[in-house]
This record gives structure tokens, sequence and C-alpha cells, in this order.
């Protein structure tokens, strides 16, 4: 057997739990400040153009971020069991089982569930669940949906696909000011995309950081710090959680210090993490001095706003979303990971969940492989059910890439 | 002082189904084997298995330098290293087959291709779902709906006359099309033939994510299945190689393993 190998904890995490401790708990008490400040609290998708609802004061809430704590906390099995009694089928996105579970039980669910929404926002640009998803919800609480269609990118984004989007984001904006009584304030905006802009860049320079050898960053790490940019993105409460970190991992580089102690191989991520085992899962890599230095899933929030007035840029930024683009993008996207990141292998997280992501993977991983000449390694699970997830093939297969890595 | 070091290698291969252990010497010949049941304690069968060698060759523990053990059971077995059965197989394999660039295995509830550099590295390996489907256990619950041993499907698939249709890939209702076949008054050859033929195109697709060089060397238990040895060659369109004694390649390369790892003609203190 390996011998234990000490894993190295980021200080910045104390400071990262109270910014979502108390993200939280405002989104918790809601009910009690919401309306005095004339502040709806919207359910929104993970790729919903966020900005243009903090620019109307909208407290944005992510059930998908919700999923990931549920599966993190271990009850997501419990949780989608009572979707699927419900008439949920088996083959729904967890997330969307557990995040529909904690609404019917809130007494198995984390926080007691999430508190009620006045409105919900949903953008395809990730998938087509979240339509139905959310469509589901608008009939449980009976408030309105508000939809973002981004239409599918074969190739490069086109005028015609960013005009369409722009369109919608111009009559969103015309709801929305009906929803919440305020004018839209473009001022307003432009402050939020800034506030996203800094905080992208933070998380761009310290995810370049991890091309160092060793890495200051294991995968478990940017699966846990990502958290503030993906419900804080456009605040300044992640602008300055970024900052610290930023500086915390510089320190690491400059002082040499890897995340794994003892690195010997670098690895690529590509997927969602698989949130009920996620230290289990990577210790049997890091014990064996493999860390993770990048990945596809975290990496999805480290992309530059594109240029252009206001709604313009949000509509080629949401349209562009990896998850909304070709094959052919996908491969070269871990193809120059690998390459960046000076890569011995990387290995492909296929989640039974999550369809637009898993199901090309096995030709992008051929042509990786192809390109690179590293090998990649698949594995069966799902982010969040850990129903699906059976660990003793799991780990002969780990176990077996790892060794072929080390020959 | 210094004392001469043993020379004997052992691997066990403890599976989902059966337990095998091989023991080679310096020469990395096969000197010993023997086989048994998994069943309840991987890990005390194995051990009983080693023992049963050793008497047979008359030999005492000291004699053996090294052991590695693999397969699912392999963390509960005092071996001196564990590791992965693809990387035990395809060790196993190059010894057997030196040109060999892929290797089909098909265990108790696992199915494997793995493609193999010169010199028996693995350069990538793909193991079916985690469900029974293409796999040893699947031909078990099969011959058990058709009341005949495993071992005598090999012989019934070669006298069918005409193939039935096996669709379902879920082993439960794959027994199901069994028994609505055998109610419709079909010939177990016939049913046999295509159970062989539904667990061939499981491991077929399987090859296809890793493509096919050959040669290519089919193992496991199930490579002692005529039927499915037939039906992938067939589907895959190219011989397959089968070792004398398929089930036991992954537990060679153990016993190969182990020599590499023992401490070489260094005196013992
Ligand atoms: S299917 Fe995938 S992209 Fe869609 S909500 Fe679920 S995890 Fe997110």
């Amino acid at each position: 057997m390996a011998e234990q190998r000490r894993y190295r904890p980021l200080a910045s995490t104390r400071q990262l739990e109270k910014t979502m401790t108390r993200y939280y708990a405002l989104t918790r008490y809601h009910r009690l400040w919401g309306r005095p400040l004339r502040r709806p609290l919207a359910w929104v998708t993970s790729g919903a153009p966020v900005e243009l609802l903090l620019a109307f004061n909208i407290h944005p809430v992510y059930p998908e971020n919700y999923g990931a704590i549920c599966g993190t906390r271990k009850v997501s099995a419990k949780l989608c069991k009572v979707a699927e009694a419900a008439g949920y089928s088996q083959d729904l996105c967890s997330y969307a089982r557990s995040h529909i579970g904690s609404i019917m039980r809130p007494d198995l669910a984390p926080m007691g569930g999430l508190p009620r929404p006045d409105l919900l926002v949903a953008c395809n640009n990730i998938c087509g669940t979240v339509l139905k998803w959310y469509e589901a919800l608008a009939r449980i609480f009976n408030v309105p949906l508000l939809v973002l269609d981004t239409p599918y990118l074969p190739g490069e984004v086109t005028g015609h696909a960013v005009g369409y989007v722009h369109e919608q984001l111009k009559e969103m904006a015309a709801d929305l000011e009906k929803i919440t009584g305020r004018r839209f304030d473009a001022r307003g905006l432009e402050k939020r995309l800034l506030l996203s802009k800094e905080t992208i860049s933070l998380w761009r320079e310290i995810r370049e950081f991890c091309r160092a050898e060793p890495s200051p960053l294991n995968a478990p790490d940017l699966f846990i710090h990502m958290a503030p940019i993906v419900v804080l993105r456009g605040t300044k409460q992640s602008l300055k959680y970024y900052r610290q970190l930023r500086d915390e991992v510089k320190h690491r580089v400059d002082q040499g210090l890897g995340a794994v102690e003892n690195e010997k191989i670098r690895l690529v991520w590509d997927n969602i993490a698989i949130w009920y085992r996620l230290f289990a899962f990577f210790k049997d890599f890091s014990q064996r001095g493999a860390c993770f230095v990048t990945d596809t899933y975290s990496g999805g929030w480290a992309v530059e706003l594109s240029p252009g007035d206001p709604l313009e840029s949000l509509a080629s930024t949401y349209t562009e979303i990896f998850l909304n683009r070709s094959l052919e993008f996908r491969a070269r996207q871990m193809i120059d990971l690998i390459k960046d990141f000076n890569a011995h292998g990387f290995v492909m997280h296929s989640n039974r969940s999550c369809k637009p992501y898993s199901l090309v993977q096995e030709v992008i991983r051929r042509q990786v492989m192809r390109e690179t000449g590293v090998p990649g390694l698949m594995v069966e699970a799902d982010m969040a059910d850990s129903r699906v997830f059976a660990n003793e093939p799991v780990k002969n297969r780990v176990q077996a890439f790892i060794e072929t890595l080390e020959a | 002082m210094s004392k001469p070091v043993s020379k004997f290698y052992l691997g066990v291969d403890i599976g989902s189904l059966t337990t095998k252990v091989v023991m080679v010497d310096e020469e990395s010949r096969i000197i010993a084997r023997a086989t048994g049941r998994t069943g309840f304690s991987g890990r005390e069968v194995a051990s009983r298995l080693a023992a049963s060698l050793l008497i047979e060759l008359q030999l005492s523990e000291k004699d053996v330098a090294a052991t590695v053990a693999t397969g699912y059971g392999r963390v509960t077995f005092p071996a001196d290293r564990e590791m992965s059965e693809i990387t035990c197989q395809a060790r196993g394999i190059y010894q057997l087959f030196n040109k060999a660039e892929t290797v089909i295995d098909i265990g108790g509830q696992d199915s494997k291709v793995i493609k193999v550099l010169p010199g028996g590295k693995v350069s990538d390996f793909t193991m079916n779902d985690k469900c029974a489907a293409g796999t040893g256990r699947f031909l078990e619950v099969m011959a058990g709906a058709l009341e005949v041993d495993v071992k005598e499907l090999g012989g019934l698939a070669e006298e069918a006359s005409d193939s039935c249709s096996i669709s379902s890939i879920c082993t439960v209702f794959a027994e199901s099309e069994v028994i609505s076949h055998i109610a419709a008054g079909r010939t177990k050859p016939d049913i046999v033939a295509g159970v062989c033929n539904s667990v061939a195109a499981r491991v077929a697709a399987l090859t296809a994510r890793t493509g096919l060089a050959p040669d290519v060397v089919f193992t496991g238990g199930v490579a002692r299945n005529k039927g499915v040895v037939n039906a992938l060659a067939a589907q895959l369109g190219t011989r397959l190689l089968i070792p004398d004694e398929p089930e036991i390649t992954a537990a060679l390369g153990a016993a190969l393993f182990a020599r590499d790892i023992a401490p070489k003609n260094k005196p013992c203190v």
C-alpha cells in the first residue's frame, strides 16, 4: 500500500465558509428583508444572465448549487427517491430530482430546503433539462418563468445567434421591469458586469497558477472554492473572496508548495465533481502523488465576458458557454488544457445525470488521446445520486490507470 | 551471514467468481497453478490454494520470494504488493503471446478490452458499464434459466441451427427473454447461441472504443466457451488467440510482477 500523504488545506477555506454561510443565511431569511426592500428572490439556472437580474436588485438563488450541497451532504439519494416516488424519472438529472425532492420533503433537505421563489429564470445554454425542470417549478409555485433560449453552436458564434439572444434579453429586461417595479438601469448593469469581469479574471489567474509544478491546487480545491463565483457572480463579496484566495495561491507558488505532497502525476478532470465522494475519490489519486491540476467544469466560470454594449455582451457570453458548443470545441479545449498544464493524462467522469456533458465524452477521449498521446480514463458515476456509484469497479479502474501512468 | 535466496514467485488473483493462484520460477515458467470458487472469503480460498501449491511442489513458505495479489479481493490478501488485474492481465498475456496488441478478457463481473504496448505495458483499456451484461455472471444466470451447466454452453451453441435473438442487455430482462423462448418451444442450442451472441455483441461494442489491433487474445473463463469465441470472432471479423488456460493469465501476470519486485540475489541476513 502507498503510504498516507497529507493533503494541504487552504487557509482561505474559513473565509469561503463565512462567505457562503452569509449568502445562505441571507437567502434563508429573505422573507424578512426581501419584501420591504423590494428585492424579489429568483431561482436561476447556473448559466442564466445573472448580471441582468442583479441590475434589478433581484436576489438570485441556484438550485444547481443546492443540488451540489445535497450531494456533498450525502442526502441526494434520499431526496431523489422522493421525486421518483412522485413520478419523476430516474433518468432525470439528479440536481433536478434532489431539488424537487427537497420541495416535497423539506424535513429531509439541507437548510430545510430553499426559500420560495418570486420568479424563475432558466437559460438552456447548459442543457434542455432545465426547461422542463423550471416549468415544473413554475407549476408548483405558480410564479412567472422567464426563459432565455440560446441556440446551440455547431461552430463559432454567429451574429444571427447573438442577435436572437439579444432580442430576448431586451424582452427579459422589460418583463423584469414589470415584475420588480423598477426601471432598467443600464449603468447598474455595467457595474455588475465590471464586478463579474474582475472576479472572472481573478478566478482565471488562480487557475493559471496551477500550471506551476507542483500545482498549488488539486481538483477538490477548485470544486469547493468555485462556489462563490457560481452563486455570487457579479457581487463585491465574490471579488473580495477571490482576491484573498489569489494571494494565498500565489504564495504557495512562490514557496513551491504543492496541493498534493510529492506531486508526480499531473491530470486533467472533465465533468462535474462526484460530490458525495469528493475527498474519498481524489484520495486514491493524491495518495499516489497524482494531482488534478485543472478541469473543464470549474473552468466554465473562468471565461471572459464578451465585448460590446452590456446586453450584447451578455448575449454572446451566455451563448458561448462550453456546454452549448460542438464536440470539436470541447476536444480542443481538453487538448489545450493538457498541453498548457503539462498533464500526463486525464480522467473523464461519465456523469449519468448530465447528458450534454457526458454523451460525447467517449469520442472526445479518443480524439484527445490520439492528438496528445496521453492516456484518458473514463469513470462512470453520477454527480449527486450515490446509488449510481459502484465503488469497487471505480477503484479498480483508477488503480489500473495510475499503474499505467507509473509504468 | 548469507544464505541462498528462494526462487519462486506467487501470483494470486481473487476474482468475483473464481480465485486463481499461479507459481512461477526464476525463468518465469509456470510450475504450478490452482483455481477455486471465490465464495464468501476469497482470502481464505486463496490461502488454501497457495498452501496446496506448496505441498504439490514440496516447498515451504520461505521458498516464495514475493507475492503479488490482484482481482477484486486483492486488498484482503496479505501480499507484498497488490496491483489491478488490468496491469497484470497485460503482463501475463505478453508473456504468452508477445505479439498481442489487444486483450479481451471476460471475467465474472467484468469484461474488459486492454490495448497492450510492446513489452506488456497498458496503453488504454475500457471496461463494461457497471452491469453484468457481457460477463461470466450473465452466462451463469442464463445457464441457470436453461438448467444446463455453464461448461455445456459452448457445445450446445455449436449445435444451433437458427439462433434466437436476445435483445435486452439487462441480465434480469434477458433471463425472462430466455424463459419466453423456452416457452415458445425453441431448442436449447438455439437459445444458447442467442445468449452467446448477446455477450459477444456487448464485448464487440467495448472493443470498438479502444480499437482492435492484431494479435487479439481472448482470456478469462468465458474464453473456454466456444459459442462466445465463435460469435465474437465473427462479430469482430478477426482471429482470436486463446491461452491454454485462459482463466489464470492475470494470476500469471501477478506472479511475474512478484518476480520483478523480489529482492534479487541479495544476501538475506
Ligand atoms: S443536466 Fe447537466 S447541465 Fe443540466 S442541470 Fe443537470 S447537471 Fe446541470
